[in-house]
């Protein structure tokens, strides 16, 4: 077995888990049980939000590299691809060399849902969501488009503003317009409950869980930087929230 | 009105799972993790307990039942967590917070920004509580192996 091709492979899985929002501690594990089960020594792995580094000893000689990732999206079915086929390798069902090809197919892959369900699906939990907070069926429809827009604005921001969070701010203040314009043509709906559902698709919930995840998992550098994104986050919601508020005066 | 919120949840985790473009197989059981997570929020409070301790359960809740999934399934936790505790978020709580302090209210904001802050920490304290849970039993059912073997 080349060192290279285990170097490969380990390298791919671990960013293609990091770039669609796995958990540091999952890269880490990931690459580490590949490189042990095709049989490398002393085998050591590192990962923060943003790069890989992995190293090991084959045949007596040292083998390290490093990978950056800077762009990440969520695709929460990449890791679960990634994981399956890194659990098939460990327990010698498929062959190094195939793992390789399988990782590079994955990494091709596109989003299993095509692009207009996943903004009717953020229209549709704003919509269930601003009912759950105590809306009314008048509610549903325009916290419904006020979310799609959020949705939409993200999409559309993301190709010109590199800062994530400057772009959450721009799409939440973009629904929070939305909801207001809505509620001063109809007087019936209710502003609360409109934001509170227009707000919910920018809700940081993968970099909660992660920050939670990998500081359980010892990670404590990857947990901590997480956690302020997502708290970064919530606080750019809260600010477009706020703005929204004040021009309603 | 039980119904009602069971089946809005439902549809909610659902359509969130989509959005993170959870694999088919698993949506609709990240949409059922996010139904018995929103069915314990609104029933404890009916025996009398108050935000924090309801929060705090039903979080543990959904992080014990994603693991549990996660061993059924044979994919990652991740995929059901992340939408099971989307019924839970404070919305109203965060967005009262701000309008207090747009209304100059300091005194009122920080109540209510605190307020929202504990419910953030019961969610993560109960998502925490569900893996170390799930991780004493792991442990406990490994051993009991051992000692049969040895």
């Amino acid at each position: 077995m080349s060192a290279d091709l285990v170097m490969d492979t380990c390298l791919l899985a671990g960013t293609i888990i990091l770039k669609s929002g796995g958990e540091t501690y999952r890269t880490e594990e990931t690459m580490t049980w590949i490189a042990e089960a095709a049989g490398m020594d002393d085998v050591n792995s590192s990962a923060t939000p943003t790069s890989v580094i992995l190293s090991f000893r084959c045949q007596g000689q040292d083998h390290t590299r490093m990978v950056r990732t800077p762009k990440r999206t969520t695709n929460l079915n990449k890791i679960t691809l990634v994981n399956d086929v890194s659990r098939r390798f460990v327990s010698g069902g498929i062959t190094l060399s195939e793992a390789y090809r399988t990782l590079r197919e994955i990494d091709q892959m596109k989003p299993i849902y095509p692009k207009w369900l996943q903004h009717m699906a953020a229209a549709l939990t704003s919509g269930a969501f601003s009912m759950l907070a105590g809306g009314s069926w008048l509610d549903l429809g325009p916290s419904a488009l006020a979310g799609l827009t959020v949705n939409l604005s993200m999409e559309y921001f993301e190709k010109f503003v590199r800062m994530k969070f400057f772009t959450e701010f721009s799409a939440a203040l973009f629904g929070g317009m939305i909801s207001l314009l809505f509620v001063t043509l109809f007087p019936q709906l209710h502003m609360s409950i409109l934001i509170i559902g227009a707000m919910l698709p920018l809700f940081p919930g993968i970099a909660i869980t992660n920050s939670l995840r990998d500081l359980m998992a010892g990670d404590l550098v990857a947990g901590v930087s997480r956690g302020v994104e997502a708290m970064l986050t919530a606080v750019s919601v809260a600010v477009a929230t706020a703005i929204t508020l004040w021009f309603r005066g | 009105m039980l119904l009602k919120g069971l089946a809005l949840s439902l549809v909610s985790s659902t359509a969130w799972c989509i959005l993170f473009n959870v694999p088919i197989r698993t949506i609709l059981a990240g949409g059922l993790a996010g139904m018995v997570g929103w069915l314990v929020f609104s029933t404890l409070p009916m025996m009398g307990a108050e935000v924090l301790l309801s929060t705090l359960v039903s979080a543990s809740v959904v992080s014990l039942l994603s693991q549990v999934l996660s061993i059924l399934l044979r994919v990652p936790s991740t995929n059901f967590s992340v939408a099971g505790i989307i019924p839970l978020v404070p919305g109203s709580l965060a967005y009262k917070a701000m309008l207090a302090f747009v209304n100059n209210d300091y005194m009122g904001g920080i109540t209510l920004a605190t307020h929202t802050l504990m419910v953030a920490g019961a969610i993560a304290s109960g998502l925490i509580l569900g893996i170390s849970v799930f991780t004493i039993w792991r442990g406990a059912r490994h051993a009991g192996k051992r000692t049969q073997r040895g």
